[in-house]
């Protein structure tokens, strides 16, 4: 071969290999465990019933969740849904992340996810594989494609189950849509994610989330098993008739709050609205 | 689960079901227009396949001994449907077609299809099957179906789509490619003679219209169809599903329409469906008229996500069918 | 096979050569919690800042909303790593100190719902001004700051932790990067508009990132992670979201109780 063309070629390859987005890529590999210090109260020990606050829900988000009742989880067929990955990052469990490379490439292929609690187990693909067709079934944690934006990991997530916002009957449908973006600052991660529902939203709902890395190696099994908690005639599905939920405004009336910023909407996550109840 | 995804036709025409008059009850529910440009498939698992013709579906399931279907979706469909299925069984013969119900999206690929198969035809009753029936497949169907198809209303087949077998007990069943195949009726649901069908080893049901998860439940009070039927059925089928853990996957369920499903998604479609039947039965019990059910936006917070204000299955026509359907029966009109 | 192999002495030259420029990128996109921005070139910090945070943000309170949207009762310490000394302080609240500007310190000022206005006030210093509170805090860019008393809003060092590659979100420059912010010099204040405290010896690390969302709209995610060894068992790490405005047409400023 010409002396010359070796050197193009290996210029070309060395050239090729710096120019690979993986220059930027930043490892996530290890468990991370949830900081707990936003909202604690809802995400650990759980939301109030017609708590609302701040979110930009409209209103059949509104109307579904206030005839919502907690004792619909008491039905066999709801026991073991894990939490959907549209709200699992709120939860409580430590988050373990690891990565499958290309044993050839060596550029990462799937950055795996697995939540502790009822194994929320999640794959994010970053070869840019195309993604089911619209009849395929949907799943608890989607169908998640990864890109890199510098250091910044972001994930588009769709073919979601229908779901929820918060564990207070506040619905998103099965035709949501996910954007996340993981941001690692040394041993903290922030993890941004925004949901678009045209179902339940009038806008996208953002969220952010923080992590700590651990030095734990995994994540124990979560089995669960379902069983018949409280007789019920076949069929009968526990839920409240619109305005007859006798709960929805104690929220309200236990912290001193308008009953108004209870029920949500855009408008209530807004420094005016603040402003606006305090007057 | 793997997915396979295949352009089989790519001209259509739009094709409108037949809309038939407007019954008293209201709008008839058959189903949204139908277009027929792309037929796509997917396997779901085992033997059983999902085809995406369109807005409807229809099942197949491949072995060795050859093809079952399960209805044949839009007479505009059949062509592409029958390349989808060479595609995915090669020669294999069609030997079986199962009508879910007797809605022309379902069984308007009947005549082209079955004319495309063969069947296995010997013994004592070759001679009472005629000459001509190892040439095309067998359809199944349950009695109440093949009463419908046989009428010269909309549903009326022509003799060569019309079932060869029929029952009209609760249950039907066979051994086709190495597996137990159960044709579950489900009375007054969706029509009146609505069967699923269950393929026991592949652990797939192919639900018909009794579950669909594009509207709201599609009830045709004017063919026997009722809102309590809609409900058994859907109690029916997470009675046989089983996740194969944290309720996701195991048994899929293929829909009449809309997209594949397991038994969460079914848990969820039921649950509006009760919720739903639980407050028109409330506002009947309160005396309020169709037009303030209406007006009241019962079905508010699914209306999003079910609910159409176009097309011949709107949020009003369902809560009409509801309305009708959930009210007791006067004793003059005897509806269901 | 051996470099020298393929290209001979040339080749190596420029094989060692481009090696190098190949791994500048990944060396740098390591910038982390710690790590130092690298070398800086004259550039000044606002000529060479990575992302462009400048104009009006708004906080979108969608977290933690009782306990920022209005004052949460005394006691009411939710979330908050409090040690036994710092809920001392906190439960002898006064309620009747509701609206001092001791809840507008760097450590919570970023939490309190607000707009932002981010400007250059001059080439080393990125100016923060707040219309809750009518606050002003200063990041400044210098690598040498002037001795300064304790205040609420403290001694901001700030610095751009840089990444060297492609594919940076909109609104960054290319290759992107974030804005880390070490804050002392703090004279103490709360964290919640109840009280809740932090004090003079607490330290405030934040970093701010930028990137674009659905629906054509810019957001800004702070997080802080507050340490104080008299009040807090351990870093108190929130991450609070703003949504960029077109204008200032929704500036209203509002004061706070000295």
């Amino acid at each position: 071969m010409p002396h010359i063309v070796r050197v193009f070629l290996f210029v070309t390859l060395v050239w090729g290999a710096a120019a690979t987005p993986a220059v930027a890529q930043v490892d996530f590999s290890g468990v991370w465990a949830p900081i707990m210090h936003e909202d604690s109260v809802e995400r650990a020990a759980g939301p109030d019933i017609g708590d609302f606050l701040g979110l930009p829900i409209n209103d059949a988000a509104r109307q579904r969740a206030e005839t919502w009742d907690a004792s619909l989880l008491t039905l066999p067929e709801h026991q073991c849904k894990p939490h959907p990955s549209t709200y699992g990052f709120r939860g409580v469990g430590n988050l373990r992340i690891w990565n499958d490379a290309d044993p050839e490439s060596g550029q990462i292929v799937t950055i795996h996810t697995h939540i502790q609690w009822m194994e929320q187990k999640r794959e994010i693909f970053m070869d840019g594989r195309p993604r089911p067709p619209d009849f395929a079934a949907h799943t608890w944690q989607g169908f998640s494609l990864g890109h890199w934006e510098g250091p910044v990991l972001v994930v588009e997530t769709d073919h979601l189950k229908a779901g929820w916002m918060r564990r207070n009957g506040l619905a998103l449908s099965d035709r949501a849509h996910m954007t996340e973006r993981f941001i690692r600052h040394g041993d903290l991660l922030t993890h941004v994610y925004i949901i678009e529902d045209p179902v339940y939203l009038t806008e996208p709902l953002i969220k952010t989330n923080g992590f700590r890395l651990t030095t734990q190696v995994g994540n124990p099994p979560y089995p669960c098993k379902e069983v018949v908690e409280v007789p019920r005639d076949a069929g009968e599905v526990p839920h409240y008739l619109p305005g007859q939920n006798p709960y929805v405004t104690e929220f309200a009336e236990k912290h001193k709050l308008p009953v108004e910023a209870t029920r949500g909407g855009a408008e209530t996550a807004l420094p005016e609205f603040g402003r606006k109840i305090r007057k | 689960m793997t997915f396979r995804l295949a352009v089989a036709a790519t001209a259509g025409l739009l094709v409108f079901l037949a809309a038939g008059a407007r019954a008293e009850q209201g709008a008839r529910p058959s189903v949204t227009p139908v277009q027929t440009p792309v037929v796509r498939s997917l396997h779901v698992q085992g033997n059983v396949w999902m085809i995406n013709a369109g807005s409807v579906n229809v099942a197949a399931q491949i072995g060795d001994q050859g093809v079952l279907l399960v209805d044949t979706g839009t007479e505009a469909a059949a062509d592409a449907i029958l390349a989808e299925v060479r595609r995915l069984a090669g020669d294999k013969p069609i030997r079986y077609i199962v009508n879910t119900h007797a809605h022309r999206d379902h069984t308007g690929g009947n005549v082209k299809i079955a004319a495309a198969g063969k069947s296995v035809i010997s013994g004592n009753f070759a001679a009472q099957a005629g000459a001509g029936a190892a040439n095309a497949a067998k359809i199944l169907a349950h009695e109440q179906t093949q009463i419908l198809m046989l009428a010269s209303g909309p549903l009326g087949v022509a003799e060569a789509g019309r079932p060869t077998d029929t029952f009209f007990v609760e249950k039907d069943a066979f051994y086709f490619n190495d597996e137990a195949v159960e044709l579950l009726h489900q009375p007054e649901a969706h029509t009146s003679g609505d069967i699923m069908v269950y393929f026991r080893k592949s652990d797939v049901i192919a639900a018909g219209d009794v579950y669909i998860n594009t509207t709201f439940p599609v009830i045709d009070r004017e063919h026997g169809g009722s809102y309590a039927g809609i409900l058994a059925a859907l109690n029916r089928i997470i009675d046989i599903t089983v996740p194969r853990d944290k309720e996701e996957g195991g048994t899929y369920v293929i829909p009449g329409h809309g997209r594949l499903a397991d038994e969460a998604d079914v848990v969820d479609y039921r649950d509006m469906a009760t919720i739903v039947r639980d407050r028109v039965r409330d506002a009947i019990g309160r005396k309020m008229s169709l037009e303030q059910m209406k007006a009241a936006r019962l079905v508010r917070d699914y209306e999003g996500r079910f609910g159409a204000s176009q097309g011949t299955w709107t949020t009003d026509a369902f809560i009409e069918a509801a309305y009708r359907s959930l009210s007791p029966a006067r004793p003059a009109a005897g509806a269901r | 096979m051996k470099v020298h192999d393929i290209a001979g002495p040339f080749g190596r030259v420029l094989a060692a050569a481009l090696i190098v420029a190949a791994m500048v990128p990944a060396v740098l996109a390591q910038g982390g919690r710690g790590g130092g921005p690298g070398p800086q070139a004259a550039q000044s910090a606002q000529a060479s800042a990575p992302i462009d945070l400048t104009g009006y943000w708004v906080s979108i309170v969608n977290e933690d909303w009782r306990w920022r949207m209005v004052t949460p009762p005394k006691g009411d310490v939710a979330s908050v790593p409090l040690n036994g000394e710092g809920r001392k302080v906190a439960d002898s609240w006064d309620p009747a100190t509701d609206g001092s500007c001791l809840a507008y310190g760097a450590a919570a000022l970023m939490r309190v719902p607000t707009r932002l206005h981010i400007t250059w006030e001059n080439e080393t210093t990125l100016r923060i001004d707040t219309d809750a509170g009518t606050q002003t805090r200063r990041l400044l860019f210098t690598a040498t700051a002037p001795p300064a008393a304790k205040s609420l809003q403290g001694l901001s060092r700030a610095e751009w932790e840089r990444v060297a590659s492609r594919g940076a979100a909109r609104g960054s420059a290319p290759g992107g990067g974030n804005l880390k912010v070490v804050t002392t010099n703090l004279t103490g204040g709360w964290l919640r508009k109840n009280g809740v405290p932090y004090s003079d010896q607490a330290t405030v690390i934040e970093y701010f990132d930028r990137f674009p969302a659905p629906g054509n709209s810019e957001w800004l995610v702070v997080t802080t992670a507050v340490t104080d060894p008299k009040y807090l068992t351990q870093e108190f790490v929130t991450s609070t979201h703003f949504r960029r405005e077109p204008d200032g047409s929704k500036w209203d400023p509002t004061g706070c109780r000295p």
